[in-house]
């Protein structure tokens, strides 16, 4: 990996681990300790990740998010404590496209910001109408959908929440954003639609429904499909 | 004037000052005409009436009338009438006398009255002045006692009352006198005053007045043998209202103080909580990240050094989620956290934890038996979430390696029941109730980690979802946690309509 990461994160000796852990894996690192610093950073290197502790001395991660995401579409990932599902959510509809919950693993944090790059020159070429996962297959192009060569049947719902989950694998997606992309912004407040559609999503499409293995919860978030 | 004097003084006043006024009027008696001898007496009774009262009023218009007969009617110096038309003189004379004494005497009195009644009004006036800056109930009590002995000479006391009740002991320390609480106890409940002259002149307060306001009763004042009760009645009551009034601006302060210092509480508990959230997961991510860099480290470490990089990340990862589940049980008890219920799938609650649990379940078959037309359940998913991980954790914990554990659910007429079982040894059957105690094990002095904080933050979450849980062994031995939720009301689906 050789990309440029901006670390923002107060605690010194987290920030190192950060730095080294992805050091290591051939990034180049800018580092701060604040919002404003982090701010200054962004314009001065240019960063293609972005890895954001939500618990700044200076206040206000969202700001800092909806600031960045005025000018740039730099994948944002952010690191926050476990009870604070509120910001979580809040930071992913201000625009990050992840979190991290502390403590975390390292290799959990690598492979989080694997799927953070690789995603993103996907967004440059076509999009492979073809998307495969366990032993299923979508075909968006004939909008079939294949599960051990058979093929199943989705109802108009549910093939456009399929949609919008393949459209951004290893990405958490709050409730709320997939409310609003697939039902529509007046069901911005029904999640059990979304979680009755989900579950029949699971039911057709998973191996076992109840121990899902691509179609994940995020308790208190959202929703994340794995590939 | 009156007030100076005796009665038999003033009696003996008037005979005097109608007597002179008659004789020094003989000495004009050739010269004036009856009816002109007739008014100066008038005028003396008036005098009198206004001087010496209502009694010495009457007495003199009597005295005037005989003295008129007696000394200027022919025949004179005889009670003796010649002409009957005289007695029209003497009717109407003693009649203009009287009434001329009863309306002065009253105007008088009613003057007197004012007078004091304006005085009372400058008194309440001036007490409600003390009393608005009154800052608590013995302030209130002193000026009002000052007051009262200062008015109506009697003595008096405030029993302020606890939930509308008087509690003698509390209340009647200190007062002046005994009081009747039998007699306090029904002005309280009746609203109304009672007066009670029975009690008068012992030792005993006769009058309880409620200090009552719109909103509630505050108390009763007592006040003990009043005289000139026409008047004072009034006053005390008026004085009642007053005293009501300010122990409510006090009750409200009290409350606003109150309110003030559990919001100012409140805040410094939650960023307790939250500082020390931060400041133990913070060294425990460091703990966490170095032991993993160790891991990762280029060439890599020998087996022994791995093994024990990935152990200390492993024991870091546990110690916060204990302190998690400690943090998350103090701010439930704090009734700091409002549970965000929503309608949730049990099996999207059950998926998460597995998926959160993952690793630590790695060891153990995991059966999960969950009804697809389950019903939709109101819960707090983040809450619930972590009640079936401690209670998955809890069975990974107590039971051998490569066992069976089986989380599933059955849906009951009104409830839905989730269960965890596993083949371990079970619970101690004489402490089935007390795991879910905080700091109670299944096993006394066992190397297990971890402390009962798991089944306690359970039930506590559990019983926040007015739900139930309880541990039973079963028949085949091995333990199993049930977990009750009430059904509620789901929320209609609207039907898709299929293309």
């Amino acid at each position: 990996m050789d990309f440029r990461v901006l670390i923002i994160e107060d605690e010194i000796q987290i920030r190192r681990i950060l730095k080294n852990a992805l050091e290591d894996e051939g990034c180049h690192i800018s580092e701060a300790g604040s919002v404003k610093e982090g701010l200054r950073q962004v314009g001065a290197t240019n960063p293609e990740l972005i890895v954001l502790d939500l618990g700044l001395p200076d206040g206000d991660g969202i700001g800092f998010i909806e600031e960045v995401r005025t000018w740039s579409d730099t994948p944002i990932l952010i690191l926050s404590a476990r009870f604070d599902e509120k910001d979580k959510v809040a930071g992913l509809n201000a625009g990050a496209d992840d979190y991290l919950t502390k403590p975390f693993g390292v290799s959990e944090l690598i492979a989080r910001i694997k799927a953070l790059l690789r995603r993103k020159p996907r967004l440059e070429e076509d999009v492979s109408p073809l998307v495969q996962f366990g032993n299923c297959s979508v075909d968006f192009s004939t909008r079939t959908v294949l599960r051990e060569d058979q093929e199943i049947h989705l109802t108009p719902i549910e093939y456009k929440l399929l949609a919008v989950m393949l459209s951004r694998p290893d990405k958490v997606m709050t409730q709320t954003h997939i409310l609003k992309t697939v039902w529509g912004d007046s069901y911005a407040d029904s999640a059990h639609y979304l979680r009755i559609y989900m579950s029949h999503l699971r039911q057709k499409l998973e191996e076992n429904p109840s121990q899902p293995k691509h179609f994940l919860t995020e308790i208190g978030v959202g929703y994340r499909f794995k590939q | 004037m009156a007030d100076r004097f005796s009665p038999l003084q003033r009696y003996f006043l008037t005979a005097l000052f109608c007597m002179a006024s008659a004789f020094g009027l003989t000495f004009f008696a050739d010269d004036l005409d009856h009816a002109n001898i007739v008014m100066p007496l008038l005028l003396v009774v008036l005098l009198v009436s206004v001087n010496l009262g209502r009694d010495c009023a009457v007495f003199s218009a009597v005295l005037c009338v005989s003295l008129f007969d007696y000394l200027f009617v022919p025949p004179r110096f005889s009670f003796a009438v010649n002409d009957p038309q005289y007695l029209v003189t003497f009717f109407v004379m003693l009649v203009v006398a009287l009434t001329t004494a009863h309306m002065a005497s009253g105007l008088k009195q009613a003057a007197a009255d004012a007078l004091k009644r304006e005085e009372i009004t400058q008194a309440l006036y001036k007490v409600a002045k003390d009393l608005a800056g009154a800052l608590t109930g013995s302030q209130v009590n002193e000026i009002i006692s000052k007051f009262v002995l200062e008015q109506t000479a009697s003595k008096s006391w405030i029993i302020e009352t606890q939930d509308n009740k008087i509690v003698r002991d509390e209340m009647t320390k200190g007062s002046p006198f005994s009081i009747e609480s039998h007699m306090a106890t029904i002005a309280l409940r009746d609203k109304r005053t009672v007066n009670s002259s029975s009690l008068n002149g012992a030792d005993w307060a006769s009058l309880y007045v409620p200090l009552g306001t719109s909103m509630r009763t505050y108390g009763v004042l007592s006040v003990s043998n009043i005289e000139n009760p026409q008047i004072n009645l009034r006053m005390i009551e008026a004085l009642a209202s007053l005293i009501a009034i300010t122990l409510e601006r006090l009750h409200y302060a009290q409350v606003a103080q109150k309110n003030e210092l559990e919001i100012v509480s409140e805040r410094l508990r939650s960023s307790i909580l939250s500082a020390l959230s931060h400041d133990i997961r913070t060294p425990l991510t460091v703990l966490v990240g170095l032991a993993d860099s160790l891991s990762m480290v280029k060439p890599s470490l020998p087996a022994q050094a791995l093994e024990t990089s990935a152990a200390i990340a492993q024991q870091a990862m546990r110690l916060s989620n204990l302190v998690s589940n400690l943090l998350e049980m103090a701010r439930l008890n704090s009734g700091e956290v409002k549970l965000r219920f929503e309608w949730h799938l049990l099996q999207d609650v059950v998926g998460a934890s597995l998926q959160h649990l993952n690793l630590a379940l790695a060891d153990h078959r995991i059966i999960t038996n969950i009804p697809s037309n389950l019903p939709l359940l109101e819960l707090d998913a983040v809450l619930m979430e972590r009640v079936v991980s401690n209670l998955l954790e809890n069975a990974v914990k107590y039971s051998p390696k490569g066992s069976r554990i089986e989380i599933g659910a059955i849906e009951h007429p009104s409830d839905i029941e989730i269960y965890v079982l596993d083949q371990g040894p079970g619970f101690d059957a004489t402490k089935l109730e007390e795991v879910f105690s905080l700091f109670v094990r299944g096993e006394k002095e066992s190397n297990k980690p971890g402390f009962g904080v798991g089944l306690a933050i359970s039930q506590v979450v559990v019983k926040a979802h007015r739900g139930n849980i309880y541990a039973q062994n079963n028949s085949d031995g091995g333990g199993s946690v049930h977990v009750l939720l009430p059904k509620g009301m789901p929320p209609e689906l609207e039907q898709e309509v299929c293309a």
